[in-house]
């Protein structure tokens, strides 16, 4: 069942398109990552399936509910991370998510359980009692995300939630996440950090100037996009004829400096690198060390918006 | 427990920290004893209808309208404060709509301006009871003035703080309106007297209704005059709510 439902989604700002025609379906209990460069329409598109804000023109179908119509009903239902920090100053660490949870009418037990819990997930107990004000943009940001969970809810949105984290904190929280995914959250998710989408999300929407331009698995974007592998081979010494003799073979670069290192990047790699062994064999140069660089999503995602700003031109 | 009741939960919180309460107390605290006095000998008595009250009882009953403005300063400083922590967004993307918001402010300063006036009535009670006139009209009087003076003065906040954006900005705009406000109204000193420009633009200003509305409760002076003026109070304070309600229904997201 998918729980974020929009066809031909359209905002527009005057003459300016944010959103154009953006069509999405996130399934149920699943991660859905949602990837562009800056204003490509990331935060557009959340602020629309959230109700922040009404379409120019589309329909939005949250957890069943037509959004445009009955906002208020979705909102019940959803958690959202706002990309921009979001705090009271004046408050503690642990008053401002004891207030969250009241203002989401959560009873005074289950606040105190949870309370306890995030403080402890997401590593704040040493700041419970220090101002928002005082604390520092990466405390306050795991402040922002783990205040979301003192209330129960079926979607979450988040957007940039680990802009500011140290790496420990980040996969800390992506774990958090991940844990409460398997016990039935679905989670719509931006970032500009691929890798951790590769680790964190079920499916993919890569969105560039408004539109959406590619939309799988991991692993399927991978296969569709990531023909071009990249194998690396380093030769035991330089050998300055070397040049002459790779003549007529494409596709490879060679290290000008150490005059060992041969990268070939290509999407028949593995031809031109027998290409290549075939001309090292013959000419009795002998490899120290081979290796294949596995197909990154930021590889992807650079190619597949590279792509898209080409055809747009 | 209701939307608008959590949120003004939230509001009082946030808003009731030792700074607002010193700002609240201490201020008019000191405008009544130190000023208050410190001003009797230059102004003896003050005509106030068919009686005459000495000064410190004239202004402590004037500094509960002008604590009811001041307290008020909540409203647009929440308001302010949310949008520039990101907290306006934040509560609009959970399960609030607007409106809720909207009230939660009037409730907050409502309830503020209250505790405000009470605090100073207390507190100002020794000086105004020689001349005190209570009677039915008293406390509705009193409860009046606070809540449409929280609605009518919380509105102008609500609606300086949707305009602006630097906190720089907020405070010279806020403090330069409400200062005119306070001095150029019968809080401190009365109409009659003054020159006669000065003496009309007493009357170009609400805060100048609102204390003649508190003071008519505590003296027993109501008459036609305070009738017009409570009149006109409802008035503006409606239309000027409605202004800060439509402004905030529109601040862009």
């Amino acid at each position: 069942m998918s729980c974020i439902v929009a066809n031909s989604l359209v905002k527009s700002y005057g003459g300016i398109v944010a959103v154009d025609g953006i069509d999405l379906s996130v399934k149920s209990g699943k991660i859905f990552g949602f990837l562009g460069p800056n204003g490509a329409g990331k935060t557009t598109t959340i602020k629309l399936l959230t109700t922040l804000i009404a379409p120019t023109s589309g329909t939005i179908t949250i957890l069943g509910i037509d959004a445009t119509r009955y906002p208020l009903d979705v909102r019940k239902r959803i958690g959202v991370v706002l990309q921009q920090p979001s705090y009271e100053p004046t408050l503690s660490v642990e008053k401002s998510l004891e207030k969250y949870g009241m203002m989401w009418n959560v009873d005074k037990k289950t606040r105190r359980d949870r309370l306890e819990e995030l403080l402890s997930a997401f590593n704040l107990q040493e700041i419970r009692n220090r101002k928002n004000e005082d604390l520092s943009i990466g405390q306050r940001r795991r402040v922002q995300v783990a205040r979301e969970f003192m209330h129960d809810m079926e979607l979450l949105f988040l957007d940039e939630p680990t802009v500011g984290l140290d790496p420990s904190a980040r996969r800390g929280l992506l774990d958090f996440v991940k844990k409460k995914v398997k016990d039935g959250l679905t989670v719509f998710f931006t970032t500009h950090i691929l890798n951790e989408a590769e680790y964190l999300c079920d499916e993919i929407a890569i969105i560039n100037k408004g539109k959406i331009i590619a939309i799988d698995t991991p692993d399927e974007l991978k296969n569709k996009f990531g023909r071009e592998k990249t194998i690396k081979v380093r030769l035991q010494e330089a050998r300055k004829d070397l040049p002459n003799l790779l003549v007529g073979v494409r596709d490879y670069e060679l290290e000008f400096n150490s005059g060992t290192n041969i990268t070939i990047r290509s999407n028949d790699s593995e031809e031109v690198l027998l290409k290549i062994l075939q001309i090292l064999t013959a000419n009795d140069i002998a490899i120290e060390d081979l290796s294949v660089v596995p197909t990154s999503l930021e590889e992807i995602f650079l190619t597949v918006v590279k792509n898209s700003n080409a055809s747009s031109d | 427990m209701h939307p608008v009741i959590r949120l003004t939960n939230r509001n009082l919180t946030i808003s009731l920290n030792k700074g607002f309460l010193i700002w609240q107390v201490i201020f008019p605290l000191i405008y009544i004893f130190v000023a208050g006095f410190a001003y009797t000998a230059l102004i003896n008595s003050v005509p106030f209808g068919n009686k005459t009250l000495d000064y410190p009882a004239y202004i402590s009953s004037g500094m509960i309208g002008f604590n009811i403005m001041n307290s008020t300063l909540v409203s647009g400083i929440i308001i302010w404060n949310d949008r520039r922590h990101g907290m306006f967004e934040q509560i609009l993307a959970g399960p609030f709509t607007r409106s809720q918001y909207i009230l939660s402010n009037i409730y907050t300063i409502g309830i503020v301006g209250l505790i405000s006036a009470a605090l100073i009535a207390a507190v100002g009670y020794p000086l105004f009871f020689k001349s005190a006139e209570f009677n039915v009209l008293t406390i509705p009087l009193l409860v009046f003035a606070s809540v449409t003076g929280s609605i009518l003065f919380g509105s102008i906040a609500s609606i300086i703080s949707t305009r602006l954006r630097s906190s720089e900005g907020f405070n010279v705009v806020i403090n330069t309106v409400f200062l005119f406000f306070a001095f150029v109204s019968t809080a401190f000193y009365p109409a009659e007297g003054a020159p006669p420009v000065l003496s009309t633009a007493f009357y170009f200003n609400p805060l100048t209704y609102l204390v003649d509305v508190v003071r008519a409760g505590i003296f027993g002076s109501f008459s036609n005059f305070v009738e017009i003026e409570m009149l006109i109070l409802i008035v503006i304070a409606f239309s000027l709510f409605s202004i800060a309600t439509k402004l905030l229904s529109k601040l862009e997201l």
